[in-house]
């Protein structure tokens, strides 16, 4: 798994490519703490070149965006491949979760 | 024509996607499409994850896989011999799940066509995991 971090104005983009599993997300879940912790931060997690998810990385994403509620921030996922939505689908997390089909559509999402 | 492929992987996390890419190459030869290659995958891969976090729970341990062929099926057996616990018993989490956690159980059982605890194993756990070639059950 790599994961990317920069900034797009004031909103913090995480890119993530590989596979997030049981192995790979608890280095995910550490970085995102930080910065969805922080007071009113806006995220947005780019998972166009993650090709697996599992319990895990949907916990990782869950526990991320509970932080950033918490703390007046926002969390929003985008371009997600069909497999992975369809993780987020089955466990009914895509009604949680705003899933952006474009970095730009998550970006005016944010800023709302 | 039956057929059988089994391994063995230490209970270790970084073996995961080992299996994954095994499985599929396997699965996919088979004849299963993509999507309940999919399925079989993540059904697998959160009952290994299950049985490192908590039937071994950090210790070192061995987890055997058994892959079955029938003409209209595939089983995928896993065995451990950590603590014993039926995930056939355990409940299923409200979806959407309001805390991180609690959904690999959930998804190895929504995702097979069958899963079976074998209660006749006592020194660890041994679980079946079905699904049917083309989602179709076989006749009879």
């Amino acid at each position: 798994m790599k994961i990317s971090e920069r900034k797009n104005g004031e909103v913090v983009v995480f890119e993530l490519a590989g596979e997030l599993d049981f192995h790979t997300s608890p280095e995910l879940r550490e970085k995102m703490q930080v910065v969805s912790q922080k007071p009113g931060h806006r995220i947005i997690v780019n998972l166009k070149k993650v090709s697996y998810i599992d319990s895990s990385g949907l916990a990782t994403f869950v526990e991320a965006l509970q932080k950033a509620k918490r703390a007046g921030g926002k969390l929003v996922l985008t371009e997600l491949a069909v497999s992975v939505k369809s993780v987020f689908e089955i466990a009914k997390l895509d009604k949680v979760f705003v899933l952006a089909a474009s970095e730009t559509e998550a970006l005016s999402v944010t800023a709302a | 024509m039956d057929a059988e492929i089994s391994w063995s992987i230490p209970a270790d996390s970084s073996e995961l996607a080992g299996v994954r890419a095994r499985l599929r190459a396997i699965l996919g030869s088979a004849g299963f499409d993509e999507k309940a290659v999919g399925e079989v995958l993540l059904a697998v891969d959160e009952r290994l994850s299950n049985i490192i976090r908590h039937a071994y729970a950090g210790r070192e341990g061995r987890i055997d896989l058994k892959v079955f062929f029938q003409p209209h099926q595939a089983r995928v057996s896993i065995r451990d011999y950590g603590e014993r616990f039926n995930p056939l018993k355990a409940p299923l989490p409200e979806l959407p799940p309001k805390n991180p956690g609690g959904l690999g159980n959930f998804l190895t059982r929504a995702l097979m066509d069958e899963v079976c605890y074998d209660e006749t194993c006592t020194d660890g756990n041994l679980l079946h995991l079905i699904k049917y070639l083309k989602n179709k059950k076989p006749a009879g």
